[in-house]
């Protein structure tokens, strides 16, 4: 039954992804993109990383797909193109059709949780991990989090110096 | 009396050049003058306090260890034996009386400075050769000595003449230091020690080639510092410095050095009958040579330029005798007698107002007569009047040579016994010129400054009356030189006082005979021969052109062949070459950069698939 | 382990080949920064799967640290396309040529 549901899972990722891949407006794209990470949350779930699949959602599928989002609308990447026209369940049929599934498989991981049955053999508890985590690789955490900062300093300056130019008027789009 | 003391006499004339070089240009030029003056006679004088030190087997001291290395050593050390103290006592004389002499000389020159802190640098450097019981202290001693005659030829710099002169001495006597650079090295290879005494205790050791090899690369190094042939175009040329210097360093002293050095030396040179009979040969041709062009000279210090380097051939001869005594009593009375005609003749140009060709001269007898005697009293004892030191120091080293019963050593006798009369006539032609018969142009002269009159009578007595130090038996003497050098005199002389008296009147007939013709000539007043021969002494035996045809010119084609073909094509078109590759190669790569993302991406998923292929293949 | 380690690498290797395919083929620098993205996550599906296979938790480790990775890389890179449509006024990748050598 669970690996069905992984098996189940995979696909949906794999098609979402391909759908993702070949959309012309981005919007279309980065949705499709947060079905696929979903559904790759539930398997990371299932591969016994409740962490990971948690993250999955709340820093990819949460902060790092809306800060795309924004940054379309921002730039108005969007085109009115031929996908926006045509019936509604061609342009709606696909993402529902995905979310369903992937619903789907969520409760039936539920139901598998609740009979204490297929419980991964293998399961890595946020205790555990955080133990992992600021034990062993407390020099690496140090590191990434001043790549961090570097890459907020970074993003601050670019952007500073784009809105400096726009202000000062020396380079018009 | 401690032996530390001896290093005062070198400490002397260094701190006057200190003195001099650091605050020479705050002081009075009259000070200045002092400080050299009373550091070269504060040196004088310690040698002669310090004296005793130098009986029997001298005085050896270490200042400190100069360097150090495995097993080699130097120190800093000196030895005043007999023959380095005698020396040391005639250059600080010497020094000191030429130094008074400069300091009227110099009078109304400018940068008196400079002169004096070379001057003094030079007594220096020369009393480190004199001094020296090791070869790399003479050595640092001879570059010295080099350097400061660079430096004081080329005093006025400013004409391009004079630095000319100055670099061609320089590079001239740097060839000779190569030899004995080499010797140097030669020896502390063989030897493993480069102390003096050492080295001569160990020469009998040595083979009989190696002996005849390092002999030659000595005499090498003495030939390009003596002037002797075939190094000696520089010394005629060095007169472009200012009378002081030449008086010091081209007749006195440095020029000295090579013989010096030869009989510092002896013990390990006589042990080569060749090496000595090179040695002979060298000097008597020198001689003969210098003597021939001396007939011909127009210029006054040319004439004594190569009176001097006939004279130190006399010397070399001397050596080649093995008679060191000899050798050091001949250096002597040259030194006194050469720089008192050197600084009379700075007298005579000073009193015809810079003028230095004696053919326009004339007639100074009635205008000065004090210059008149002293120089006569110098060109006796070059002419080697009888009884004057020249006579005496001459006459012995002909005797020794004659001696020597073999037929070469009767050759180079000859050849030196030529070289006296020669000398009689260009010496006595020197004096008619400059000072008879009436003036044959019209000076604007100067009068002479007190410290050049002064110093010029002692030095006539020291001349005149050389010949008291090593007088011989046969005159009464007891040869004190001989006697003082004691084992480092060299090869004893035995010849019968009948040969003795014998050549004793020869040299005087000599000396007569040359009178007599010159005076023959110029009493009808002949004019000065012009034509092929007199011409060609003149020039030197055309020696500067056989040097320019022989070695400058095909030494600028080979280096402009090396520059046009060597380093324009060669160097430069394989430099040249590899640039204009690495930019075509650039050019080329440079296309690879398109500066679009999509070629780089499509590069990184190519780079990807080899990688990936060549693990399939590790796997497969 | 609830499927085998060798299905978990053919779903990987199937997500990368596609984020890799996306990068390659589309011209829109936002789209490629999305394929870079689905590149990362495949990376991220083979290292937990290792870590279920090997029982350990370093695999998940570096997990976090590539979202960490990813997400300064996204803010740089968004930071610059926001820079670059501005100053040419096109997210259009081969448009922007300055380093052409």
């Amino acid at each position: 039954m669970a690996s069905a549901i992984f098996y189940i899972l995979g696909f949906t990722a794999l098609a979402a992804t391909a759908l993702c891949i070949t959309r012309r407006n981005p919007v279309h794209a980065v949705v499709y993109l947060v079905n696929a990470l979903f559904a790759l949350a539930l398997m990371f779930y299932q591969l016994g990383a409740p962490l990971v699949a948690a993250w999955e959602v709340i820093i990819y599928a949460g902060a790092v797909m809306v800060l795309f989002l924004f940054i379309i609308m921002m730039l108005e990447l969007a085109p009115a193109s031929a996908e926006m026209q045509g019936p509604g369940w061609r342009r709606w049929g696909p993402v529902l059709l995905l979310s369903l599934v992937i619903l789907g498989c969520t409760l039936a991981l539920l139901g598998i949780q609740a009979d204490q049955d297929g419980v991964p053999a293998f399961w890595v508890s946020p205790r555990a991990f955080g133990a992992a985590l600021f034990d062993q690789y407390a020099l690496a955490v140090q590191v990434v989090s001043f790549q961090l900062l570097y890459a907020a300093v970074g993003a601050f300056y670019v952007g500073k110096g784009s809105l400096r130019r726009r202000t000062q008027g020396e380079e018009t789009p | 009396m401690s032996a530390g003391l001896l290093f005062l006499i070198l400490a002397f004339p260094l701190l006057g050049a200190l003195g001099n070089l650091l605050l020479g240009e705050l002081l009075l030029r009259r000070v200045r003058a002092a400080v050299a003056v009373a550091a070269v006679a504060a040196s004088a004088l310690t040698c002669l306090l310090l004296w005793p030190l130098a009986a029997g087997e001298g005085t050896r001291a270490t200042l400190f260890t100069w360097l150090e290395s495995g097993t080699f050593q130097v120190s800093v050390d000196i030895l005043f034996d007999p023959l380095s103290a005698s020396m040391t006592l005639m250059v600080t004389l010497v020094s000191t009386l030429i130094h008074l002499y400069a300091a009227g000389y110099m009078e109304d020159e400018v940068d008196t400075t400079r002169f004096f802190v070379l001057l003094n640098l030079f007594v220096f450097a020369m009393l480190c050769i004199v001094l020296a019981d090791n070869l790399l202290l003479l050595f640092l001693g001879w570059e010295g000595v080099g350097f400061c005659s660079y430096a004081l030829i080329g005093f006025w710099y400013a004409e391009e003449k004079n630095a000319a002169a100055g670099r061609k001495a320089f590079l001239v006597t740097r060839v000779g230091d190569v030899f004995f650079g080499i010797a140097l090295l030669w020896l502390f290879a063989l030897c493993g020690t480069l102390s003096i005494s050492a080295i001569n205790a160990q020469a009998s050791l040595l083979g009989s080639g190696t002996l005849l090899a390092l002999t030659l690369l000595l005499l090498g190094g003495a030939c390009g510092k003596s002037a002797q042939l075939p190094l000696m175009t520089w010394l005629p040329d060095a007169m472009a410095g200012p009378t002081p210097v030449s008086a010091l360093i081209h007749a006195a002293t440095m020029v000295t050095a090579g013989v010096y050095l030869l009989c510092r030396l002896f013990p390990l040179v006589s042990l080569s009958p060749t090496g000595m009979m090179a040695i002979a040969a060298v000097g008597a041709l020198s001689a003969l040579y210098a003597a021939s062009c001396a007939l011909a000279q127009r210029e006054i210090k040319r004439v004594l330029a190569f009176s001097t380097m006939s004279q130190v051939g006399f010397m070399m001869l001397a050596v080649g005798a093995g008679a060191v005594s000899a050798a050091m009593f001949h250096l002597f009375t040259h030194a006194f007698f050469k720089a008192l005609l050197f600084m009379a003749a700075g007298c005579v140009i000073h009193l015809t107002g810079g003028e230095n060709d004696i053919t326009r001269m004339g007639g100074l007898r009635k205008q000065s007569p004090f210059v008149f005697w002293l120089f006569l009293a110098g060109a006796l004892c070059l002419a080697g009047a009888p009884l004057t030191g020249g006579f005496f120091s001459k006459d012995e080293i002909l005797l020794a040579d004659f001696a020597r019963a073999t037929l070469f050593y009767r050759g180079i006798w000859l050849l030196g016994t030529c070289t006296a009369l020669l000398t009689a006539i260009y010496t006595f032609r020197l004096v008619y010129m400059v000072f008879a018969g009436e003036p044959r142009s019209h000076f604007h002269g100067h009068a002479l400054p007190g410290p050049m009159r002064w110093t010029l009578p002692p030095l006539a007595l020291l001349a005149l009356g050389g010949g008291l130090l090593n007088l011989p038996p046969l005159y009464g003497g007891k040869e004190h030189l001989h006697q003082f050098l004691g084992p480092l005199a060299g090869t004893r002389i035995h010849a019968s006082h009948a040969v003795e008296w014998a050549l004793a009147v020869l040299a005087v007939a000599l000396f007569f005979l040359g009178w007599a013709l010159v005076h023959w000539r110029h009493r009808r007043a002949a004019p000065e021969p012009v034509g092929a021969l007199p011409a060609f002494l003149l020039s030197g035996w055309r020696a500067d052109r056989l040097v320019e045809r022989g070695i400058l010119r095909p030494f600028q084609v080979l280096a402009g062949w090396c520059w046009q073909w060597g380093d324009g094509r060669l160097i430069d078109g394989t430099l040249e070459g590899a640039g204009r590759l690495c930019l075509s190669g650039g050019e080329r790569l440079r296309r690879l950069a398109t500066g679009r993302l999509s070629t780089y991406l499509t590069a990184l998923a190519w780079g990807l698939v080899v990688m990936l292929g060549y693990f399939a293949w590790r796997i497969l | 382990m609830i499927v085998p380690m060798s299905h978990i690498l053919a779903f990987s290797a199937a997500l990368f080949v596609m984020g890799l395919a996306c990068v390659l083929a589309q011209r829109n620098l936002i789209m490629i920064l999305i394929g870079v993205e689905i590149m990362l996550n495949a990376v991220g599906l083979t290292l937990v799967g290792a870590s279920a296979l090997w029982q350990k938790v370093d695999g998940q480790i570096f997990v976090i640290f590539l979202m960490a990775m990813t997400s300064a890389e996204v803010s740089i890179s968004l930071a610059m396309v926001v820079y670059l449509r501005r100053r040419k006024g096109t997210l259009e990748a081969d448009a922007f040529d300055g380093m052409k050598g």
